[in-house]
C-alpha cells in the first residue's frame, strides 16, 4: 500500500474544492464521476483488448476442432470491429453485466456477489485491529515525539509498510498453524462445520453469532484471525503515521500550551483536547486504509486459501478469464471512486476548516 | 444467488451438528479441531482447471474424474484392470460378425435424478449431441467414422433397451470398446431436462455447464469456482448405493497447505502432493499413500516446422539433453516415471519399461549429434510451458544441460490457457506439456502423437500434437492405420513395438515422463479404489 | 576562497561566497541531519550495503547462481551453503545475492520511466491550466482509481509475463501520484515573480516548463519516488509471486518465494530468506525516503 499516494488524492480529489454554492458543486462532481467512470471502462477494455490470452481456447479447450473455434468467436462478437466491441462492452456495464466467466460458466457479476462478503469480512476485521491499534500508537508517537515511543512506533509503522503481507501470511500459516497449532488453517472455516451456517449474511461471523452457533463462532475467528492481523499490519502503519501527524500539527497549537498552563495533564490534553481535533480527519484516513485492506486482500487471500474477491482475482488472472479479470478491475475501480468521494464528503461536512 | 446450497439441507442436520458440538468439547482448549463429516470424503485437489460439467465438452482430467462418478458410461473399466471392460449402462454387447456392428442391451431400471426414465433414445440423442456441438470430445466419435451428417444413421435406438452402433470399418472390438463404450461420450443424459433449458439451439451446453442430468452413483450439488465441488449420492442410481454420501472437494492450489489440511485432518485425501511432501506423509502415522499410473505423458516437443528442429539429428541430440535418472529421483520422484516411448506403461502394445526408455543424459553424445546435424556450436531457442508444479524445475534443469552443449534455451512460464493456444497455433519452438490419452491402447497416443493426416498449416488440425509440431512422416501415418485394423493381436503388438522404436528416435517430441496419480490419505479412508482410467467414489468408506 | 579556512569553517559559512559553496553548504546541512535522525542513517547504511551486494555480487556469491546438483536439493543452512539450497540444488546464498541486482534493476527503472512521466505531465497540466489541465488530470484520477497492485496486474496480464512488462506495468501503476504532486507544486511555482520574470523576457511555455518549473519539483519528486521505491519493490515481489514477473531461471526474490512456498513445510528457509531480503530493502528505501523527506522539506520536520 502506498502511503504516499494517499494525502494527495484529497488536494485534488473528484470534488473540485473551492467552489461557492453546493448545487454547482453537486453538478461538477456529478460531471466529474461521469467522466472518470467512463475513463475506467475505457482502460479496462483496453486492458481486456490486450490480453493475449484466447477467451476461445480458455472455453472450448486444448482439443477442440478449428470449426468450434471459430463458430465460438463469433458468438462472442470477437470478429467484429474495436469499436463496436466497445459500443457493447459499455452497453452491458450499464444494464449492470459483466459479461460471463469463463472459469464459472456464470455472470461475473454473480460471482464476485458471492465472493465478496469473505473479503468483506476480512478486511473488515482487518480494519477493526488496525484501528484499534493504530489510532493509540499514533497518538502516543506524537505525545512522546522523539523519544524511543515515538521511534519505536515510526519504525513499526515503516515495517507494515515494508513487509511483503504474502510472505507473512506464508510464515505465519508455518508458524501459528502448522506448528503451533494456535490458529486455523486456510479457508474461512473447518470443513465439519461448513454447512451448518444458515447464510444470512454470508459474513460467517455474524451468521454464527446471531444464530447462537458458539462453538462455530469460534473455529470461524480461528480462522479468520492471522490472514486479518497480517491485513492489519499495513492498515496500522498508515493509520498511525498519519494520526501522529495530525495530532503534532494540533500539539503545536497555542491552546495546549494554554490547557497545560490550566494545569491539565499531558494525557488528558492529549486526548482530550487535541484528538477530539483531529478525529474527523482520523475517519477519513480508515476510510482509505479500508479502501487499500481491499488492495492487500488480493495476495494474502492467494495465501490463505480465502474464498474472496482477491482470490477470484488472481485465479481469473491465471486461468486467463478475462471477463473476470476485466470484471474485478472495473469494480475495483468504482469502489476506490466511490470511496475517495465519501471521504471528500465527509471532509466537507464535518471538518471546520472547511465549513 | 440462484445455486442451490447444500447447507440449507436440512436432511441430518442436525445429526451433524450434534456430532460436531460432541467433537469440539472432546477437543482440547484452543481453537483448532480439526474433523470432517463421517458421511462426507472431502478431498483437497487443484480444481482451477473446471470449465465445465457438460459431458460433451470437457476435456481435462479433473472433471473427467467427477464425472466418471456422476456420468455412467455404456460399459465402464474393471476397477481391478484397466485393459478390462465391465457391463455399466450396459447390461450386454453382441458384436456382428464382420465386426462392424456392435449391439448395446441396456439395463431397464435407469432412471435421472428428475425421476424421468433413462431409455435408449436418450442414450443415442447423447451421443449424437457430442458430435453436433464438436467441442473436442467429438473426437472420440469422429475418429471412428461417425460425422455430423451421418452419425443419426450409425448410432440409433431401435427400441427403449436396445443401442445398435454401426463402425465404417471392422475395428478390434476391445478398441472400440475402451475408446467408446466406456468413454465419457457414451452417457446417456436427461433429455427432457436438458432441452428445456436449451438456449439459443446450444442443446443445454450452457445448462450443463454448472448440472450433471446423468445416470450415475453420484450428481452434482454445487459447483464454485476455484472453491469448491460438492458430490451428492444419487437417490435414483441403479446400482448399489454408495457407501459415503458426499464427495466434497475443496480447491485448494498449494501442495504445501494440502499436506497441512491432511495432517491436521481437515481433508481426508490430497491429490496434489510434492515428491517432499509425499515422502513426509509416507513417513507420517496415521496417513498413507496411494498411487497409480496415469495414462498421460509429459512431453519436451519441438516446432518441426523451425528449420532447426526439422533436423532428425538435433531432435533426437535433444533427447540426451533430459535427465532422466536424475530428475526421476528428485523433482519427478513421486509423480512420474521415466518413459520415453509414445505409448504409456500398460497399454496394449507398449514396450516394457526398460525398452520403452533408452535414453540418459549424455552431453557428448548430445554435442556429436548436433554437430553432424551442422550446429557445432548450437544455437538459440525458447521453451514455453505451463503452470504444472513440476514443469519450471524440469525446464530449468533442461537449461542448464543444453547450455553445456550450447543450446541457449530461454524459458517463458504461461497460463495453460495461452500455453495451449500458442502450442495449437504452431506459435512456439519447443514446447512442454503432458497429453493424456483416453484408453489403454497404444493406438489411442500413435493417432494423436505420431499421426497427421494432413499437415497443411490450413488444416488446423489442432487435437492433433503432431499437428501442432508441424510433424508428418508418410511411412508412420500408413503404420498407424494398418496397425489399427490388423486383426492378429500378436502381429499388432509387434507392429506397434517397432513404430515405437522408430517414433524413439525420429518422433517430433522427446517424451519424459509417465504421470503418477497420488493421493495422500487419512488412515480412516478405506477401499480407495482407482487406476489410471477411473477412480470409483461409490467404494470409498471411512471408520 | 582564501586558502588558509578550514574545510569546516567553509562549509558553516554563514553567506557562501559561490554557488558551489552553497550547493556543498546544503548537502554538508544535509548530512548533519541524517546524522541527527537513526532511523534515516540506518536506512542509508543498508541501501549502501544494497548497491555494495550488487555491484560486487560475483565477488560475494560462494556459487554460480545457475549450476544445478540435484543430488543436494533442498539442503539445509551448512558451511558449504550458507543459506542452504533450493529445488535444483542451487545455493540460495548466491542467488539472493545477485536477486539484489534484479530487485534494484527493476526499482530503478520503475522509477526513472515513472518519475520524468509524472514530472512532465504534472507540470505541463499546472502551467497551462484550462483544458490541458483538466484532460491531464481527468487522466491522472483514473489511473488512481485503481490500487497499485491491481492495476500493475491487469496489465501485466495484458502484456505477458516477464521482467520488462513487469517494470513498464508498474511505472504505468506509479506515475500517477507522482503527476499530481508535480502539478501541485507547479501551481505554487506558477505565480512567482521570477516565473513572471522569465516569462517577461520571451521565453517559450516549454523552456519555462523545462527550465524553470521543472527544476523546482524535481526535489519533492525525488522524497516521492524513494518513498514509492518501497511500493516498487512490494509489487515487483507480488508479481513474481504469483509467476507473472521475472522468469525462471532468474533469482528473482518474488519468483524465489513463490518457488519455496510449495516446499515451506519441509524447507521453510526457501521461503524465509527472500522474503527476509524483501522486507530489508523496502525497509531501507521507506527509512532512507523518509529521512529524505525530512531533510530536504524541513516543514514536514
Amino acid at each position: 500500500m502506498a502511503e504516499a499516494a494517499v494525502p494527495a488524492r484529497r488536494t485534488g480529489g473528484v470534488a473540485a474544492p473551492g467552489l461557492p454554492s453546493w448545487s454547482g458543486t453537486a453538478l461538477r462532481v456529478v460531471v466529474s464521476i461521469a467522466v472518470t467512470l467512463f475513463g475506467l471502462m475505457a482502460l479496462t477494455f483496453f486492458i481486456g483488448r490486450m490480453l493475449p490470452l484466447d477467451p476461445v481456447t480458455a472455453i472450448l479447450g486444448d482439443n477442440a476442432t478449428q470449426e468450434a473455434i471459430d463458430a465460438m468467436r463469433a458468438q462472442l462478437g470477437l470478429d467484429q470491429p474495436l469499436w463496436i466491441q466497445f459500443g457493447r462492452y459499455v452497453g452491458d456495464i450499464l444494464r449492470l453485466d459483466l459479461g460471463t466467466a469463463l472459469t464459472t460458466g456464470k455472470p461475473v457479476l454473480d460471482d464476485i456477489a458471492r465472493v465478496f462478503p469473505a473479503t468483506i469480512e476480512l478486511a473488515t476485521v482487518g480494519i477493526v485491529i488496525g484501528t484499534a491499534l493504530g489510532i493509540p500508537l499514533g497518538v502516543m508517537a506524537a505525545a512522546y515525539r522523539d523519544t524511543p515511543v515515538d521511534y519505536f512506533v515510526r519504525v513499526f509503522g515503516l515495517l507494515g509498510y515494508s513487509t511483503p503481507n504474502f510472505w507473512l501470511g506464508l510464515m505465519g500459516l508455518v508458524l501459528f498453524y502448522a506448528t503451533l497449532g494456535w490458529v486455523g488453517g486456510p479457508g474461512r472455516i473447518d470443513t465439519a462445520f461448513q454447512w451448518d451456517v444458515e447464510p444470512v449474511t454470508d459474513l460467517l461471523l455474524l451468521d454464527t453469532a446471531m444464530a447462537g452457533q458458539w462453538e462455530i463462532f469460534r473455529n470461524v475467528l480461528s480462522h479468520i484471525i492471522l490472514p486479518a492481523s497480517i491485513l492489519a499490519f499495513g492498515a496500522l502503519a498508515y493509520i498511525s503515521r498519519m494520526t501522529r501527524s495530525f495530532m503534532l500539527e494540533q500539539l503545536s497549537q497555542e491552546y495546549v500550551v494554554a490547557a497545560r498552563v490550566k494545569g491539565l495533564s499531558w494525557m488528558r490534553t492529549v486526548w482530550v483536547h487535541a484528538f477530539r481535533n483531529v478525529a474527523v480527519q482520523v475517519v477519513t484516513v480508515v476510510a482509505l486504509a479500508y479502501a487499500f485492506l481491499l488492495e492487500g486482500a488480493v495476495l494474502t487471500e492467494t495465501v490463505f486459501a480465502w474464498p474472496g474477491f482477491g482470490r477470484y482475482l488472481t485465479n481469473a488472472l491465471l486461468a486467463g478469464d478475462m471477463n473476470a479479470v476485466v470484471g474485478c478491475t472495473l469494480l475495483i475501480g468504482i469502489i476506490f471512486v466511490a470511496l475517495n468521494l465519501l471521504t471528500d464528503l465527509l471532509y466537507r461536512l464535518f471538518d471546520p476548516r472547511t465549513r | 444467488m440462484a445455486e442451490p446450497r447444500p447447507r440449507r439441507m436440512p436432511t441430518r442436520r442436525r445429526h451433524i451438528l450434534a456430532a460436531s458440538a460432541l467433537m469440539a468439547s472432546l477437543a482440547l482448549p484452543g481453537a483448532v479441531q480439526a474433523a470432517t463429516p463421517g458421511n462426507a470424503l472431502v478431498m483437497a485437489w487443484n480444481i482451477d482447471a473446471i470449465s465445465t460439467f457438460d459431458p460433451a465438452q470437457i476435456g481435462e482430467v479433473v472433471t473427467s474424474e467427477l464425472l466418471q462418478n456422476t456420468c455412467d458410461a455404456l460399459a465402464s473399466f474393471d476397477p481391478k484392470d484397466e485393459k478390462n471392460v465391465v457391463p455399466s449402462l450396459a447390461e450386454s454387447w453382441q458384436v456382428s460378425e464382420d465386426g462392424q456392428q456392435i449391439t448395446f442391451r441396456l439395463r431397464d431400471n435407469l432412471v435421472f435424478p428428475s425421476g424421468n426414465k433413462g431409455t435408449a433414445q436418450d442414450l443415442a440423442w447423447s451421443m449424437h449431441r457430442v458430435v453436433k456441438l464438436g467441442f473436442g470430445n467429438a473426437a472420440s466419435l469422429t475418429e471412428y467414422g461417425f460425422t455430423k451428417e451421418n452419425v443419426e444413421q450409425m448410432i440409433t435406438a431401435p427400441d427403449d433397451r436396445t443401442l445398435v452402433m454401426k463402425l465404417d470399418k471392422s475395428y478390434p472390438t476391445g478398441l472400440i470398446l475402451q475408446a467408446i463404450a466406456a468413454n465419457r461420450v457414451a452417457t446417456i443424459l436427461d433429455r427432457k431436462t436438458v432441452m428445456a433449458n436449451e438456449v439459443n439451439g446450444d442443446l443445454g451446453n450452457k445448462y450443463l455447464a454448472t448440472h450433471t442430468e446423468c445416470v450415475g452413483p453420484y450428481r452434482l450439488r454445487q459447483w464454485n469456482a476455484g472453491e469448491t465441488v460438492v458430490l451428492e449420492a444419487n437417490e435414483q442410481f441403479w446400482g448399489p448405493a454408495p457407501k459415503l454420501r458426499r464427495i466434497i472437494v475443496r480447491h485448494v492450489a498449494e501442495a504445501g497447505t494440502q499436506r497441512l489440511l491432511l495432517e491436521k485432518g481437515d481433508v481426508d485425501v490430497a491429490r496434489d502432493l510434492t515428491p517432499e511432501d509425499m515422502a513426509a506423509v509416507e513417513k507420517t502415522q496415521g496417513l498413507a499413500l496411494s498411487r497409480t499410473l496415469k495414462p498421460q505423458l509429459v512431453y519436451w516437443g519441438f516446432n518441426n516446422a523451425n528449420p532447426i528442429f526439422a533436423n532428425e539429428k538435433v531432435r533426437l541430440a535433444m533427447r540426451y539433453l533430459i535427465d532422466y535418472e536424475g530428475l526421476g529421483k528428485t523433482i519427478m520422484a513421486y509423480n512420474g516415471v521415466p518413459r520415453a516411448s509414445f505409448a504409456q506403461i500398460g497399454a496394449f502394445g507398449a514396450l516394457d519399461e526398460k525398452e520403452g526408455q533408452p535414453f540418459k543424459l549424455d552431453l557428448a553424445r548430445a554435442k556429436q549429434l548436433l554437430t553432424e546435424a551442422g550446429y557445432p556450436d548450437g544455437f538459440e531457442t525458447t521453451m514455453i510451458f505451463g503452470t504444472l508444479p513440476y514443469a519450471p524445475p524440469i525446464a530449468q534443469h533442461i537449461q542448464a544441460n543444453a547450455a553445456k552443449v550450447g543450446v541457449r534455451i530461454k524459458l517463458e512460464q504461461m497460463a495453460n490457457a495461452q500455453l495451449f493456444a500458442r502450442h495449437r497455433g504452431r506459435e512456439f519452438q519447443t514446447a512442454m506439456l503432458a497429453w493424456q490419452t483416453a484408453i489403454p491402447d497404444a493406438h489411442g497416443n500413435a493417432s494423436r502423437l505420431i499421426a497427421n493426416p494432413d499437415n497443411r498449416p490450413e488444416a488446423k488440425l489442432t487435437q492433433y500434437p503432431s499437428w501442432r509440431h508441424a510433424f508428418q512422416s508418410e511411412a508412420a501415418n500408413k503404420t498407424v492405420d494398418a496397425t489399427l485394423l490388423e486383426r492378429d493381436e500378436s502381429k499388432r503388438v509387434a507392429m506397434y513395438h517397432q513404430l515405437q522404436k522408430d517414433m524413439m528416435q525420429s518422433g517430433p517430441s522427446a517424451i519424459m515422463f509417465q504421470s503418477v496419480m497420488l493421493a495422500g490419505l487419512r488412515g480412516n479412508v478405506r477401499n480407495w479404489t482407482w487406476h489410471g482410467f477411473q477412480a470409483y467414489y461409490a467404494l470409498v468408506s471411512k471408520e | 576562497m582564501s586558502a588558509s579556512t578550514s574545510l569546516g569553517s567553509w562549509l558553516r559559512a554563514p553567506i557562501p561566497a559561490s554557488p558551489f559553496q552553497a550547493r556543498m553548504q546544503a548537502l554538508w546541512l544535509g548530512w548533519r541531519r541524517l546524522r541527527s535522525n537513526p532511523p534515516a542513517l540506518a536506512g542509508a547504511i543498508l541501501l549502501l550495503l544494497l548497491l555494495a551486494t550488487a555491484t560486487f555480487a560475483p565477488l560475494i556469491a560462494t556459487h554460480d547462481i545457475l549450476a544445478q546438483d540435484l543430488t543436494v536439493r533442498l539442503q539445509k543452512p551448512s558451511s558449504t551453503h550458507w543459506l542452504g539450497t533450493d529445488d535444483l540444488g542451487r545455493d540460495i546464498f548466491s542467488r539472493v545475492v545477485y536477486g539484489s541486482r534484479i530487485t534494484l534493476y527493476i526499482a530503478f527503472l520503475a522509477a526513472l520511466i515513472a518519475a520524468p512521466l509524472g514530472l512532465i505531465i504534472g507540470t505541463t497540466a499546472g502551467y497551462l491550466g484550462g483544458w490541458a489541465d483538466t484532460i491531464l488530470m481527468r487522466l491522472v484520477d483514473i489511473f488512481l482509481s485503481f490500487p497499485s497492485l491491481i492495476l500493475a496486474l491487469a496489465f501485466v496480464a495484458a502484456l505477458g509475463p516477464g521482467i520488462e512488462n513487469a517494470i513498464i506495468a508498474i511505472s504505468l501503476a506509479a506515475w500517477p501520484p507522482i503527476a499530481r504532486l508535480a502539478r501541485a507544486e507547479t501551481l505554487t511555482v506558477r505565480k512567482s515573480d521570477y516565473i513572471a520574470a522569465v516569462r517577461m523576457q520571451g521565453a517559450s511555455r516549454m523552456r519555462i516548463i523545462v527550465h524553470h518549473v521543472m527544476p523546482m519539483c524535481i526535489p519533492s519528486v525525488i522524497v516521492r519516488i524513494t518513498l514509492n521505491m518501497a511500493a516498487i519493490i512490494l509489487t515487483a515481489a507480488g508479481l513474481g509471486f504469483l509467476g507473472l514477473g521475472a522468469q525462471p531461471p532468474s533469482p528473482e526474490w518474488g519468483a524465489m518465494l513463490s518457488t519455496g512456498r510449495q516446499f515451506v513445510m519441509n524447507a521453510w528457509w526457501i521461503a524465509a530468506i527472500p522474503g527476509c531480503a524483501i522486507l530489508l530493502t523496502s525497509l531501507a528505501f521507506n527509512l532512507f525516503g523518509d529521512g529524505l523527506r525530512d531533510i530536504m522539506d524541513p516543514r514536514h520536520g
